[in-house]
């Protein structure tokens, strides 16, 4: 009895913190439908009559269903292809105890260190001789170089958990290497294949800098990021307008985070737990 | 997981293929120019104007507009081969960072069309390689009725200007927004107040060229006082949080009555008047310490570049062309983006500042050249930030004064 | 050839087969670009001229011997990654204790914690922009409370606390999930020993959950670190490296020196000097956390 009233107030008070916690982003949806002169006026007051245009405005301005596929195909490819060639490659590395195999680990995890600054207009050079530049899909096949050493430093360290006999197994039923690993050992990596997803697709979704030097100049490929990024121009910021934006940007990754959330969390922990 | 593999499988073979597929839709017969511009402010405008050129000649234009980032998109563009047809950028110094890519406009007949007065700014060596959009002023702007209300009168010094600040903090209403979060304003403050005695040191050129080859130094210029003089006094009158006052708490504050003053351009207009249409708006001249006369700045400083090795170059200089010549294009700088234009003959816009700057420089009030984009490209923002230190007390003046030469100096130095 | 030969060469075969996606890929998108950064940061070059000039050490030379902004940048970046570190892992842990306990609607305050990690750092510099501003300003007009007209964004030494804040604001919940799943490592038994032998609840902490949980701190310190020292978006978004040059980061500094300068040449040879710090301090801190591990 004691123990659920202390159980009880704890749960009390992390409500209250969190609540706390999540105040500027109830901000945003409350500035999100107010005219620009109210937000001028109090930004902390609820609004006098909801400006639902606000949204439609926006929705319009910013060419929304456009922008949500390109977004969509950018971080769509990009995920596919991190999953795939590092998994591939982290499974192999982890089994392959030689010095050769040793140094491709190495190599494969540096760019872990180098920040993305150090090297970004090398890297839309490389994208424009790769004819990479200007398209969703071109972004999302240069996120696979980005996003794999993280997710290989993940599969290398999960299939150390994965009994070798199970390679072994799939081998003497006569599968070749590459079947081996698709039928059998992919699937048992799904957890840190989920962490991996969620932390790709968060970070591609939300990636800013990489679109920014890829995309634009071509209207038709920007991604949601840039178009909200657009209401913040260094002139004139339409608060009203911005904050709509910015939760037309964010609505897709929360809705499917919370929909997904059970998966993702109990994903992530069981990726991280084994790394 | 069979399916999630099997999902990456076909993404793999499907993206060459939809490349390819793009590849061959970008040949299609029509043209589309890729134009590169800033002033976010003016995105309708731009719209407005893409869809009568497209109405007119059939031609798209796809304009990306930024402004924060510009100068980043806009290098890595050109660094990687993937230049626009069409860019903005700054006249003066802009002129030699460019100067490998863009085309000379000196013999396109159309060129005859634009005062000779405003090619200055884009001229090298006698050839024109840019071409002057706008024609901006950047003074002191004021809230007439309010003036008028508490009867002040405008001042035209620097003690004059504190007196009224004093005035109309006692009369309840802050003096200045100081937009001192902007990296961009305060230079555009601090060298119109030291534009009146640039002459002691042989006119904009020889002052720039001083400071290039380091025969001058900030240091050496006593005036540079006066320009903190005035900032010390916009930031001591510019309500609580000086510091974190933007372009957009500027306009707002000015355009609603918060406050009497801001310094800035006639392009803050609408920003003023879309938050209220009914504010009356005047325009001050800098102030002056001393017998100097105070001015405005008054000069067209945003260009349009054209790319010389563009595939699309006839079609570019064709829009260039229609701009200047044609009856929409004539009339879209002073009718629809109501500034100033630099056309030979056009209207005059149907704005306050606009209106304002004219009647003083018809009193015979000096318009002084946008001089600090004579300075070497990216020395702006980083002046800027030196100035922003020393509003923010993070320097005095002579730590300031001293981080301004090092900074251009090496920047200077080093391009 | 004989057959040990073969097998070694099939199995060799194999191994490329599997580890060449990964490494074309990783080649194009950060090696390559990163070697050629690397070679122009001994050219004095604007990005922009098309033939950039060799001038060997001399850029790296100017980053320590003459360039005070960029070591006060060197400055600022390891104080704010410290702070962020600490802040971050210290509040993630305490969190992930409670969070792991039985108590009730656990999954929901989860998610809750795990929502701002979710919006992108540069619209997530925006709203805390708006509300150091704008929702200060209506706090203080209706709480009168002083501490809402500081500046936080425009005094040198609040601006920085705001960005700590915001900064571990939004990825607490990241970590907070590594902590869970460290703490769900640690066997029942074990804290049940500890409770038998009349352990508090503290102590068992300190002394049992801790140390079985040092794995997770190390990835989770490791993490923040290297993330710490790579601040950007945040920066960029909220104070723009303002008042003045006072809370310029590396990275920022080096997207200045590169594109808004237009040394560009200057600016990649600060960003190898970036790579460099990165590397000792990350290896530096594994090495400590893994040696505290071993002791367990």
């Amino acid at each position: 009895m004691r123990q659920s009233r202390i159980s009880l107030s704890i749960t009390v008070i992390l409500t209250i913190i969190a609540l706390i916690y999540l105040y500027p982003l109830f901000l945003i949806v409350i500035n999100s439908l107010k005219t620009f002169a109210e937000i001028t006026i109090n930004a902390v007051a609820l609004p006098e009559s909801p400006q639902f245009s606000n949204y439609v405005e926006t929705f319009k301005l910013m060419k929304y269903p456009n922008l949500f596929l390109n977004t969509l195909i950018a971080t769509g490819i990009g995920v596919a292809g991190v999953v795939l060639v590092s998994s591939m490659a982290g499974y192999k590395l982890s089994r392959t105890r030689t010095r050769y195999s040793w140094v491709m680990f190495i190599i494969l995890i540096a760019p872990m260190m180098i920040p993305f600054h150090s090297f970004m207009i090398a890297l839309v050079k490389v994208a424009k001789v790769l004819h990479l530049t200007g398209s969703p899909w071109g972004l999302g096949v240069m996120y696979w170089g980005l996003g794999s050493p993280l997710a290989l430093f993940l599969y290398h360290g999960f299939v150390k958990s994965i009994p070798r006999d199970l390679d072994d197994c799939a081998m003497i039923d006569g599968a070749s290497p590459m079947r081996a690993f698709f039928q059998v050992i992919l699937p048992l990596l799904q957890p840190v294949t989920v962490s991996v997803i969620v932390i790709n697709a968060m970070w591609m979704w939300n990636d800013f800098l990489l679109p920014l030097l890829l995309l634009s100049g071509s209207k038709k490929a920007l991604t949601l990021q840039l178009a909200a990024y657009n209401f913040f121009g260094q002139y004139k910021v339409e608060w009203h307008y911005a904050m709509a934006g910015v939760l037309l940007t964010i609505i897709p990754a929360v809705m499917i985070f919370l929909a997904l959330q059970r998966h993702i969390i109990k994903g992530m922990i069981a990726g991280a737990v084994k790394t | 997981m069979k399916k999630i593999a099997l999902i990456c499988c076909i993404a793999l073979i499907a993206i060459p293929v939809s490349l390819f597929a793009q590849g061959s839709a970008e040949k299609a017969p029509e043209t589309t120019l890729q134009l590169l511009f800033y002033s976010p402010e003016l995105q309708d405008q731009y719209t407005d104007m893409v869809d009568a050129y497209k109405a007119e000649t059939g031609v798209n234009l796809e304009i990306t507009v930024l402004q924060t980032d510009f100068r980043a998109v806009l290098t890595s563009k050109i660094n990687s081969g993937d230049i626009p047809d069409i860019f903005m950028s700054s006249a003066y110094a802009d002129n030699s960072t460019y100067k490998d890519y863009v085309y000379d406009l000196t013999d396109e007949p159309f060129m005859q069309n634009i005062e000779p007065s405003v090619l200055t700014g884009v001229t090298v060596d006698g050839r024109v390689i840019g071409y002057p959009f706008l024609v901006q002023s950047h003074s002191f702007i004021y809230n007439k009725a309010l003036f008028r209300e508490l009867g002040l009168d405008t001042p035209e010094t620097i003690s004059e200007l504190e007196a009224t600040a004093r005035k109309l903090e006692a009369a309840g209403v802050q003096p200045f927004a100081t937009g001192f979060k902007e990296f961009w304003v305060l230079p555009q403050t601090a060298w119109q107040i030291l534009a009146p005695y640039v002459d002691t040191y042989g006119g904009f050129e020889a002052f720039v060229n001083g400071l290039n080859n380091d025969t001058l130094d900030f240091a050496d210029v006593a005036e540079m006082e006066y320009v903190f003089d005035v900032l010390d006094i916009i930031g001591e009158y510019g309500g609580p949080k000086p510091n974190e006052s933007d372009f957009t708490d500027q306009t707002a504050s000015l355009a609603v009555g918060k406050v009497g003053i801001i310094h800035q351009g006639n392009w803050a207009e609408g920003s003023i008047l879309s938050v209220n249409p009914d504010v009356e708006l005047g325009f001050l001249v800098g102030p002056t310490a001393g017998d100097a006369e105070g001015g405005i700045m008054f000069d067209s400083n945003q260009t349009i570049r054209v790319a010389k090795d563009g595939e699309n170059l006839q079609a570019a200089l064709d829009w260039l062309e229609w701009l200047t010549t044609s009856e929409y294009g004539k009339n879209w700088v002073p009718g629809k983006i109501k500034q100033s234009s630099p056309i030979k003959g056009a209207a005059a816009p149907d704005s306050q500042i606009a209106q304002a700057t004219s009647e003083l420089l018809a009193q015979g009030v000096p318009g002084y050249p946008w001089f600090y984009q004579m300075f070497p490209t990216g020395t702006e923002q980083q002046l800027g930030a030196i100035f922003q230190g020393y509003c923010a007390n993070v320097t005095d003046r002579a730590e300031t004064i001293k981080a301004l030469d090092a900074a251009y100096d090496k920047i200077a130095g080093a391009l | 050839m004989n057959l040990h030969q073969k097998r070694q060469r099939t199995s060799f075969l194999i191994f490329l087969s599997f580890t060449v996606p990964a490494l074309a890929t990783i080649l194009l998108s950060v090696e390559i670009p990163f070697l050629m950064s690397v070679i122009y940061s001994f050219t004095k070059w604007n990005g922009l001229d098309k033939i950039p000039q060799f001038i060997g050490l001399a850029n790296y030379i100017e980053i320590f011997t003459n360039d005070p902004d960029a070591l006060y940048a060197l400055g600022f970046t390891l104080r704010m990654a410290a702070f962020t570190v600490v802040f971050t892992n210290i509040f993630a842990l305490a969190l992930a204790v409670f969070l792991d306990s039985d108590i009730r609607g656990k999954n929901a305050l989860r998610v809750a914690f795990y929502i701002p990690n979710i919006i992108s750092l540069i619209v997530i510099g925006y709203v805390w922009r708006f509300i150091f501003t704008k929702g200060f300003d209506s706090f203080y007009e209706m709480t009168g409370l002083g501490v809402f007209m500081f500046s936080w964004l425009g005094d040198k030494d609040l601006a920085f606390f705001s960005l700590v804040l915001v900064r571990v604001w939004q990825q607490l919940g990241f970590y907070l999930v590594i902590y869970i799943a460290g703490l769900q490592t640690v066997p029942k038994d074990l804290i049940e020993a500890a409770t038998i032998d009349g352990a508090s609840p503290v102590i068992r902490f300190f002394r049992v959950t801790l140390p079985m949980i040092m794995p997770s701190i190390t990835v989770a310190v490791f993490y923040s670190l290297s993330n710490g020292l790579k601040v950007f978006d945040v920066i960029l978004s909220l104070t723009s490296g303002g008042p003045g040059n006072a809370t310029m980061s590396i990275a920022l500094d080096i997207y200045r020196t590169a594109f808004i300068t237009g040394r560009f040449g200057y600016g990649t040879a600060k960003s190898v000097v970036l790579f460099f710090v990165i590397l000792v301090l990350t290896v530096f801190q594994v090495k400590v956390f893994k040696q505290r591990e071993v002791e367990v």
